[in-house]
């Protein structure tokens, strides 16, 4: 789901520059109150670079194939860090492997970073809920988290591509094809759920710390 | 007996065979014939072929994971007019497409290929008297996997500056 160069009209790329401007500002803030904000920054490098490979793994879903995003992970995972690395991550992908483009960066990087933010709203919710002790509810709230954000971001996508549909191609045929790609993402959004919650398990029993972090303010969904 | 008949059936079968060409044959000569007879005007023999050598131009699409963009969407635009597609088509199951650009009309010529919200966009060079070319986008493997190498080197050695100065 990286919108490449030349597919959107240049209001759409301005508007997506705007709201990536804002939510990435919005992150940075967040991150600068934290009591160590250089704390959370290996953790990201890291997943940055997970998420940077990981749309070179394509998975067969016929009639088409999707590839890993992993934004709801990084989102679950690293709270408001997600935002600076889904676009560090969005614009090495444009550049080295044209995966989107620099015109639609901000398109994309709000795509899936405004998800990942909501996916980390929810994981974080355990604590308000007084799940967060609870092996099966870190996982299922993890689960939630990573089907969540690849959900959106399909949705997302789907509702611009569909709303920018230029005049001059066979709309009904791309209309159907970008349907059929949006709903090959339901299976993904399982996938990557499972992908999540298992890792979460995994970091709660190894290295709870990376996750306990019930000081931080959850975005109010 | 019976071995005389099995022997003589395939002569019989020729000689059916040898009927019917002779019928065919016969039939054409007749409508021959009928044609001189008939369509008196039909009397030219020479033929003329001329030609003009133009560069056609075939396209191949496909995703970076190998696959072809089948039926996918074709935007040619031709380099006098940018906004308007010159011509639009549809790739075929291997992802291919062939047009003939218009001579007449030298310059860049861009396509795009779009499916899904995917494709990409290529500028072709075609002047007067364009040479056949070949070119496109896209990285060999080692390539990716060299640039792949060298970002994540770069994004780990960034962990290990920032949880090295923790400690």
């Amino acid at each position: 789901m990286h919108i490449p160069d030349g597919i959107l009209p240049v209001a759409v790329d301005v508007a997506g520059y705007a709201t990536a401007g804002a939510l990435t500002w919005f992150s940075l803030r967040k991150i600068q109150q934290q009591e160590n904000p250089q704390e959370g920054v290996p953790k990201a490098a890291l997943l940055t670079a997970a998420f940077f490979v990981a749309s070179w793994i394509h998975i067969p879903f016929p009639p088409t194939s999707v590839h890993l995003i992993l934004n709801g992970l990084l989102g679950v995972v690293l709270g408001y860090y997600a935002m600076p690395a889904i676009l560090v991550g969005l614009f090495f992908q444009a550049v080295m492997f044209q995966h989107g483009g620099l015109t639609t960066l901000g398109v994309n990087a709000t795509m899936m970073g405004l998800p990942a933010l909501l996916a980390y709203g929810i994981f974080q919710s355990r604590y308000r809920l007084g799940l967060a002790q609870s092996d099966t509810w870190t996982a299922v709230f993890g689960f939630a988290g990573g089907a969540v954000g690849v959900g959106l971001a399909a949705a997302i996508a789907f509702t611009i591509l569909i709303l920018t549909l230029p005049g001059n191609i066979d709309a009904e045929a791309e209309r159907a094809s970008i349907t059929a790609l949006t709903v090959a993402h339901v299976p993904l959004m399982v996938l990557e759920g499972v992908f999540t919650a298992l890792l979460v398990t995994f970091l709660l029993r190894v290295k709870p710390e990376v996750l306990n972090r019930p000081g931080d303010v959850p975005v109010k969904v | 007996m019976g071995q005389q008949e099995v022997g003589n059936q395939p002569r019989a079968l020729k000689d059916r065979g040898r009927h019917a060409s002779l019928i065919s044959s016969t039939a054409a000569l007749l409508a021959l014939v009928l044609v001189l007879a008939l369509g008196g005007t039909a009397a030219a023999h020479g033929a003329n072929i001329s030609y003009t050598s133009t560069v056609g131009v075939a396209l191949a699409a496909a995703y970076d994971s190998g696959e072809p963009m089948a039926e996918a969407q074709v935007m040619i635009y031709a380099p006098n007019d940018l906004s308007t597609p010159w011509q639009t088509g549809t790739t075929d199951e291997n992802g291919h497409y062939f047009f003939t650009p218009d001579p007449e009309l030298p310059g860049t010529w861009d396509v795009q290929v779009r499916q899904a919200g995917h494709g990409q966009i290529i500028h072709i060079p075609l002047g007067e008297g364009a040479m056949p070319t070949s070119g496109g986008g896209g990285f060999s493997t080692m390539q990716i996997i060299l640039m792949s190498a060298c970002v994540i080197w770069g994004l780990a050695g960034t962990a290990l500056y920032f949880s090295g100065r923790k400690s």
